[in-house]
């Protein structure tokens, strides 16, 4: 093998294509996929949600911007925007706070840490439908595991799927269980990377251990808790789908609709339950000015605030 | 390698001719667990042999809901299968999406041999839609050993609400730590009360004489269905898991012996008496308990019915008639009825059960024949059809859970009326 004559750094620092055909040509492919899968699926849901459309009767019928309209005015679809927001806020905030505790806590040098870390990683392997399925199960009110436990210890036995508020926060620590082995990951992962020797100094300087990780581990961890709010907020958002359907089907129905449906399993309803694939489209495209609004928020927010080091 | 490839191409020519000569036949169900989607096929290869012109090709296409989105998408681009399974919550909007033929119209079928409520299901403005298959109502499951322990008959289970009310009354006072009565939260079972009470859930004769604009939940015949309810629950007579149609886990809370009294489909009566038996506990079966002092003008069918679409090819729909009428005949039907507890759909297979002693040796089964040969027909208990059937079915179903959450009768009857007539005019609309 002849070795290529390494060229002038210069030259390959400033390399240019001549023309635009040339990267036009390479950024096809992707671009084409992109197409196929992504775009023209959006602008088909934009079109559709200007339509009162039927899936399987394939009606059509141009309604402008009604589907939006009704559902803004909607109670049941504003409390089902309500409970999304709650239930996001407090499934991010709990979620990391509770995994950067533990992230730390397992980080510490003590015996056995390597298999506390495993411990708290798995449930990152199990699918959302397996783990709804495991909660269901035991939280069943009647034979489930932790009535029959409160039963015997206190002889309670609390309707967990059919109160609105035990329902509600069910649904939140399930979510922030699911959520917390991927945030673990992360955590643990930057906190070994945090430098020993600020830490080190700050020990020496006669800072307490809450001092150290408040005032010196904390700060250097926002840009990762950073990226983590956002992928939670979106996973909140998104993922809530599957736990949700197998735990409680959306339900108890409270005021004016299921207390634990949340606006991803309202639009899974009204599009593949119900059929109604205009309106579903028109919370899609709901769903889309949310995303895009959260998508701006991190780009701001994280010019300003977060302290990458350096 | 090579001459694996080589096999191949000289056999290509041979499978494409053989498939030329042959109408494949693509049969669409929804029956993932080995059981049945074992018998289904074996039906089908035993077609395929007697039949060498036709190719019957059974796959399991997901949920029903998601095999009839398939369907009908499919049937968009021009290939839909042969013959489709659809859940009987689906047949009005089956039948609008204008995708389906009536198989009364392929060929000449007698239909005189079918069970009158199964077939008056499926039979719209004097036409067979589709051909019934697996069929089932809702009964009454019992323990017998906690009726006992509790001095109660169990030769003697009850037959009406207020029947059921006397005995949860004892079963409280013998305090067996156990609630009376426990059965999945479905909007099912609702429409079954409505028609054994011989009240139609819909107006338009249930939909059936044109199309529903507003449901009967403000009549009395529903009052006393949600006010069921509400002495059960003032009284704490009854539980559930808290999930809407959560059917496996009502089963479990009667099979864990949690309720004495249980209320699901005789498609279950096989899985449940397995489970009370390894339970190790006496299984009873009744009649559904209905409203007292009303006549018991019998049940709705339930399950699902098989779809042949228009637009294939005379000899693919025939073919696919064919099989269907095969895998439903007297025999096999009779088969299916003993291996999955759903009802043979034709009077004929009940006699050849009758005549094979299937009743003596299955005496819980005969309570469930009787019930459905009993019904009275009627538009009532044709059943409700619309097309927003499964949303109005949620609907009744967190109706009833505001009861059970303390809310009045009147209230969430109103309620509930007012969003399923919504829902209705909202299906309706496309039409205009």
């Amino acid at each position: 093998m002849l070795k290529p004559a390494s060229p002038p750094a210069n030259t390959e620092a400033n390399a240019v294509f001549k023309g635009t055909a040339m990267p036009w040509l390479f950024l096809l492919p992707s671009l084409l996929i992109l197409a196929v899968f992504i775009y023209l699926p959006a602008l088909q849901t934009l079109r559709l949600a200007a339509y009162k459309a039927n899936l399987i009767l394939g009606t059509e019928r141009f309604v402008g911007l009604q589907n939006v309209t009704e559902l803004l005015l909607s109670p049941a679809y504003r409390q089902v925007a309500l409970q999304t927001l709650i239930f996001m806020v407090l499934t991010v905030s709990l979620g990391l706070l509770f995994s950067l505790g533990l992230a730390w806590l397992a980080s510490r040098p003590v015996r056995g840490s390597k298999y506390y870390r495993l411990l708290l990683i798995y449930p990152y392997a199990l699918s959302p439908a397996i783990a709804g399925t495991l909660w269901l199960f035991m939280f069943n009110p009647e034979i489930g595991v932790v009535n029959q436990l409160l039963g015997s210890l206190f002889n309670v036995k609390p309707r967990w799927l059919d109160d609105p508020i035990l329902a509600f926060s069910l649904v939140v620590v399930a979510a922030i269980w699911k959520g917390l082995a991927y945030n673990i990951v992360f955590y643990l992962a930057s906190i070994q990377n945090l430098p020993g020797d600020v830490m080190q100094a700050a020990e020496i300087d006669g800072a307490t251990p809450a001092q150290v990780f408040w005032r010196v581990a904390f700060p250097l961890l926002t840009p990762i808790t950073f990226f983590l709010v956002f992928t939670n907020i979106i996973s909140a958002l998104f993922d809530s789908f599957a736990l949700t359907d197998i735990l409680t089907r959306g339900g108890p129905y409270f005021h004016n609709a299921g207390i634990t449906t949340f606006l991803v399993y309202q639009l899974y309803q009204d599009g593949f339950v119900n059929f109604k694939s205009g309106v579903a489209a028109a919370q899609a495209a709901l769903m889309l000015v949310l995303v895009a609004f959260i998508t701006f928020m991190q780009f701001k927010v994280g010019e300003k605030r977060v302290h990458y080091g350096g | 390698m090579k001459k694996i490839m080589l096999t191949l191409a000289l056999l290509g020519p041979a499978i494409a001719q053989t498939a030329q000569a042959q109408t494949t036949v693509e049969f669409w169900h929804s029956f993932g667990d080995a059981k049945r989607t074992g018998w289904i096929q074996a039906r089908a290869d035993e077609f395929n042999k007697a039949n060498p012109g036709v190719k019957v090709v059974p796959t399991y296409k997901g949920s029903y809901n998601d095999s009839l989105q398939a369907t009908i998408l499919a049937a968009r681009q021009g290939k839909p299968p042969a013959l489709v399974q659809i859940f009987e919550v689906g047949s009005q909007l089956a039948l609008d999406s204008g995708v389906f033929q009536p198989v009364s119209g392929i060929k000449n079928v007698d239909f005189s041999d079918y069970i009158k409520p199964v077939i008056n299901y499926y039979t719209v403005n004097g036409k067979v839609n589709s051909l019934p298959f697996n069929s089932s109502s809702p009964v009454l499951y019992y323990n017998k050993d906690l009726m006992k322990k509790a001095g109660l008959d169990p030769s003697k289970p009850p037959t009406t609400f207020d029947g059921l009310l006397s005995a949860c009354k004892k079963i409280e006072a013998a305090k067996l730590g156990v609630t009376c009565f426990g059965m999945s939260l479905n909007g099912w079972f609702v429409e079954q009360w409505m028609a054994e009470q011989g009240a139609t859930l819909l107006n338009n004769d249930n939909g059936r004489k044109g199309r529903a604009t507003a449901t009967n939940l403000d009549s009395p015949a529903a009052k006393k269905i949600f006010s069921f309810f509400k002495t059960l629950q003032d009284n704490k007579y009854y539980t559930y898991t808290g999930k809407l149609e959560d059917w496996d886990g009502s089963d479990a809370i009667f099979t864990n012996q949690k309720v004495v009294f249980h209320i699901t489909s005789t498609a279950d009566i096989g899985n449940n008496g397995e489970a009370a038996k390894k339970a190790g506990f006496q299984m009873g079966i009744g009649v559904l308990p209905i409203v007292s002092g009303t006549k018991r003008n019998g049940v709705v069918i339930g399950g699902a019915s098989v779809w042949i679409p228009k637009g294939i090819p005379k000899p693919q729909a025939e073919g696919a008639l064919d099989f269907a009428l095969y895998m439903t005949n007297t025999k096999n039907m009779a088969d299916w009825h003993k291996l999955t507890g759903y009802y043979p759909v034709r009077q004929s297979s009940i006699d050849l059960l009758r005549k094979q002693g299937w009743f003596t040796q299955t005496p819980l089964q005969l309570v469930a024949f009787n019930q459905l040969t009993q019904t009275i027909p009627s538009p009532a208990t044709a059943g409700g059809l619309n097309g927003a059937a499964i949303q109005t079915r949620k609907i009744i179903e967190e109706g009833v859970q505001k009861v059970l959450s303390g809310s009045s009768v009147d209230a969430a009857l109103k309620e509930a009326k007012t969003r399923a007539d919504a829902a209705l005019a909202e299906y309706n609309a496309n039409f205009k």
